[in-house]
């Protein structure tokens, strides 16, 4: 299992509707991505991760483990617009404005990632796909939607032991070994891909599949406490931006 | 390689999304068109799905020295056809943003354009005219990954160029210095996928045949042919 699905279900907020922590986690980043970035971003990201360390109990080094893969993109990203390129002081020379635009970027990315990870690490994606039918998604999609989702584990574990093999077999010894290996690696993972599905499906044969997947969906019923606080938050944070705004340099 | 989370301002991302959705509602109708017509295809289509996320997960040997990944399109849209791997795509992306926190959900609409549709399209339509053209099954898929694999980085490029247009020089020059960026990077790496997409498939033909010829990839006569050899 990947680590954040593994916290997700885990997580204090597990029995939580999945519906309460997409209107918090999503509408974070929504606010992220719409408020101006000083200091609209400055004060979401304070407030996700209140969240996320706080009522939702997070721990922090899963968190850091999972928020630098997004960093790191964001600095990558942030790093092209201090820089402009053939304008009239020369082939290649600092924008003006390059470094505010780029930390302005840098808040907004950093902020809305942390909005997305407060939904992943609280919500299970199994808790989430087969309530997408009933938001409109069709039947068959979400079945193969589930159906990946079953099979990504199985395959990960079954490339890691494979990579584990051709190691031991000193597969990555050199340039044309690595080649090779991966070759075999992708070859081999696209083989058991297909025998996952051919068993699957003579398993779910033998269960009477019509083609729909019935899997047990556990009942929980939306707060409107949570609701309303998340609201409150939200409507607060917009606010709070547009008055600070006013008054920050 | 994906566009982060909040990249993209507000605007660029519903754009994005708008672009992005007929073809994902065009690849939705066909896979529920094939579900409903053959229902034990679910688990198939499911598999493909999962074969194409953990593809991303290869660790590909880059010739700048680092290490990067495929983006998996270009084999994608050839074993599994666009319409097919627009959806498939788009909800590895999702998993990829839930599951990985690579990419993003505002700027899911800007990288499914960019990897689950004009990849897989430009891919899929470059095997498809040197197969018509009567090249070697092997060349055409090395060609189809290489360019499923660079048009990913050149939609890419311009999506970015569009959003953050260089003070000096416009629009134009923030292309070329995403391009130029992703250029150093993205040829090297898109020659190793077409050469890593040609390994895995000549694996393929050797030991799945039967799925291959299922999908299409492979004429039927071709592996009747390879059969009647081996069993000589």
């Amino acid at each position: 299992m990947l680590p954040i699905d593994a916290a997700a279900h885990s997580s204090r907020w597990r029995r939580r509707h999945p519906a309460e922590k997409a209107f918090l986690g999503f509408g974070l980043t929504l606010c992220a991505v719409g408020l101006p970035p000083w200091p609209g971003a400055v004060l979401v990201a304070a407030a996700t991760l209140a969240v996320l360390l706080g009522p939702a109990g997070v721990p922090g080094r899963q968190l850091w483990r999972a928020f630098r893969i997004p960093l790191g993109f964001c600095v990558t990203g942030a790093v092209p617009l201090l820089f402009e390129v053939g304008g009239a002081r020369g082939l290649v020379a600092l924008a003006p404005g390059g470094p505010a635009h780029a930390g302005e970027l840098l808040l907004r990315t950093a902020s809305a990632s942390l909005g997305v990870l407060l939904f992943a690490f609280t919500t299970p994606v199994s808790d989430v796909l087969p309530r997408l039918v009933r938001a409109g998604v069709p039947a068959p999609v979400v079945d193969v939607a589930l159906v990946m989702y079953r099979i990504i584990f199985l395959l990960l574990d079954s490339m890691t032991k494979i990579r584990q093999a051709q190691a031991a077999r000193l597969g990555h010894t050199t340039r044309a070994a690595t080649w090779r290996s991966l070759a075999g690696l992708g070859a081999t993972t696209f083989v058991r891909a297909f025998d996952r599905a051919q068993r699957l499906q003579s398993g779910l044969a033998g269960r009477g599949y019509d083609g729909t997947l019935r899997v047990l969906v556990p009942a929980c019923a939306v707060s409107r406490r949570f609701l309303t606080a998340t609201g409150v938050l939200l409507a607060g944070l917009v606010v709070l931006t547009l008055v600070l705004e006013r008054f920050l340099p | 390689m994906h566009i982060a989370e909040g990249y993209l301002p507000p605007v660029h991302a519903a754009a994005w999304g708008v672009a992005a959705a007929p073809f994902v509602a065009h690849g939705v109708r066909a896979l529920t068109r094939e579900v409903r017509s053959n229902p034990e295809s679910t688990l198939l289509l499911g598999a493909s799905g999962a074969f194409t996320f953990v593809l991303s997960a290869l660790k590909l040997p880059s010739v700048t020295g680092s290490c990067s990944h495929p983006t998996g399109t270009g084999l994608g849209a050839i074993l599994f056809r666009p319409p097919i791997m627009a959806v498939l795509g788009t909800i590895t992306l999702l998993f990829q943003a839930l599951l990985l926190a690579h990419g993003g959900l505002t700027t899911l609409g800007a990288n499914a354009f960019s990897m689950a549709i004009v990849g897989p399209w430009a891919g899929y339509g470059t095997y498809l005219l040197l197969r018509r053209f009567g090249a070697p099954l092997m060349v055409a898929v090395f060609f189809g990954a290489f360019v499923a694999d660079l048009s990913t980085y050149c939609v890419t490029s311009v999506q970015l160029a569009l959003a953050f247009p260089d003070p000096g020089s416009g629009v134009p020059g923030a292309l070329a210095k995403f391009g130029g960026i992703f250029a150093v990077t993205q040829i090297p790496l898109a020659v190793s996928e077409g050469l890593l997409t040609v390994l895995v498939m000549r694996l393929l033909t050797q030991s799945s045949k039967g799925e291959l010829t299922r999908l299409g990839v492979l004429g039927r006569e071709r592996t009747e042919r390879h059969e009647e050899a081996a069993a000589r």
